[in-house]
């Protein structure tokens, strides 16, 4: 009997340190919408949850809209509006993708790898095809993942005066940053 | 020298112009959305009122509130000028602050509705300008222009302008003023609510519609074992508190902060106060997760 539970209690452990599929829920996402006429529209989330098979090559993220933290108030209640991002319909912002060519990612041994992400981006409910090119760093048993790529507003039915103004960019910068 | 307009034509003029001026101040002057705001809804109380309830875009400045009852001046010294005129009594300058008043006032709905255009409501300012504005425009230039007999247009361009001028320098002041502003610290902020952590995250795993209308925005202390603290390189911090269940509370701390909590450990006993995000459900981890932003060291 004493033998059985150790054999299972090692099974346990060994699946628990080798497991592919690793999340964090301390990951970045910072959005930069700034233009010369406007430096207000930027913000950033340090809680978003991410995961990463090491596998397959799945990514996904999860952002809570309404944990983008701006400088302005007035802007962040903005932000979150019915009519800018409805946080309150639309908690959060998805992306999910699968690291093409992942098996060339030695995840065991310290290096840096340039990688092409290809999936899907949703936003204010309308999901559209995202390729992202990103960074792994893998350093001492630590994965470091990172991305800075843009998006078109207006592909996810994001429009209105202040972009037409000029006060808010088109296409805002992200960037995204999750250790596993 | 002021005197009243005495030629008849002139007269008849002023009148005209102080009786559209009065009966427009009563009509719609803007349209948002489906919503007609009318030139008396200012001192009424009801432009702020309905902005927020529709648009969450309440008055900036709510101690100034009071300055608004003076709009009401308009339609008394549009009464009280037609009334004197009639009687051939001087009430230029009443018909000179009547209607320096109005076109202010229009000023400011304007640009208001400017910045309703700003958070997506409607496509223009302009559109959004309904008859009775554009006829209190030009009822309140007529109303100026003939409250003097004499040709004295240096000053009745003065006061034509000093309206609109007056109220387009206060209103890009205070829009100034508010795209300045900064969070207040939440610490010192008072809290709304005070909760321990795993009732917190029981009351919006019960029913987190009710918990997000309840706690989105407000400001809370939250007292409970850190399940998770992790230390950032950019010097910012994570401090989590979760249940058995792995739904949890996350409290985000920006760098001015990071001195306080750096020593905080995983295990340790922590009140933390921050203003809360709401929950999201997340599929990836197949829990609950309750947010804060811009969260402090509760100071008992």
């Amino acid at each position: 009997m004493k033998k059985t539970t150790l054999v299972l209690a090692l099974v346990f452990a060994a699946g628990a340190v080798f497991a592919q599929k690793k999340t964090t829920s301390s990951a970045t996402v910072s959005f930069d919408a700034a233009t010369p006429k406007d430096a207000l529209p930027k913000a950033e989330n340090k809680t978003v949850i991410g995961s990463l098979d090491t596998q397959t090559g799945a990514v996904a993220f999860e952002a809570a809209v309404a944990n983008f933290s701006f400088s302005n108030p007035k802007m962040q209640e903005h932000f979150n509006g019915a009519n800018w991002m409805n946080s309150a319909q639309f908690p959060k912002f998805t992306y999910t993708g699968t690291i093409a060519k992942v098996n060339k990612v030695k995840f065991t041994k310290n290096g840096t790898y340039n990688v092409k992400v290809d999936g899907t981006m949703t936003v204010k409910g309308v999901s559209k095809p995202a390729k992202v090119e990103g960074t792994i760093t893998v350093a001492d048993g630590k994965i470091k993942v990172a991305a800075n790529f843009t998006i078109k507003l207006k592909d996810f039915g994001i429009t209105g005066q202040p972009i037409e103004a000029g006060k808010v960019k088109e296409e805002p910068s992200i960037s995204v940053s999750a250790e596993f | 020298m002021n005197t009243a307009p005495v030629n008849n034509r002139s007269k008849w003029l002023h009148w005209i112009a102080g009786l559209v001026l009065l009966v427009s101040y009563f009509l719609p002057w803007v349209k948002w959305q489906s919503i007609r705001v009318s030139g008396y809804d200012l001192p009424a109380g009801n432009f702020f009122r309905i902005s927020e309830s529709n648009f969450k875009l309440g008055n900036p400045f709510p101690q100034l509130a009071f300055s608004f009852y003076t709009f009401w001046l308009i339609p008394v010294l549009i009464v009280l000028t037609i009334a004197m005129v009639w009687q051939n009594k001087k009430a230029s300058l009443f018909a000179f602050i009547a209607g320096a008043m109005a076109l202010s006032q229009v000023t400011v709905y304007y640009l208001f509705s400017n910045t309703l255009v700003d958070l997506g409501v409607g496509s223009s300012a302009f559109a959004m300008l309904q008859p009775a504005s554009f006829a209190t425009v030009a009822a309140a230039i007529l109303f100026i222009s003939t409250a003097l007999k004499e040709h004295n247009w240096l000053k009745k361009f003065a006061w034509l302008i000093i309206g609109p001028v007056l109220a387009f320098a206060a209103y890009k002041m205070g829009e100034k003023y508010v795209m300045a502003e900064t969070f207040t610290n939440t610490n010192d902020i008072k809290a709304d609510y005070t909760v321990n952590a795993t009732d917190l995250i029981r009351e919006f795993m019960a029913n987190d519609t009710a918990a997000n209308n309840k706690y989105r925005e407000k400001i809370l202390v939250v007292n409970g074992r850190a399940t998770q603290a992790e230390q950032k390189v950019d010097s910012t911090a994570i401090i989590q508190f979760a249940d058995s269940t792995g739904s949890y509370i996350a409290f985000s701390f920006e760098k001015d902060q990071y001195e306080q909590v750096k020593q905080i450990k995983t295990g340790d006993e922590v009140s933390l106060k921050g203003s809360c995000s709401g929950s999201i459900y997340s599929e990836i981890l197949g829990t609950t997760a309750i947010t804060f932003k811009r969260a402090t060291l509760n100071k008992k």
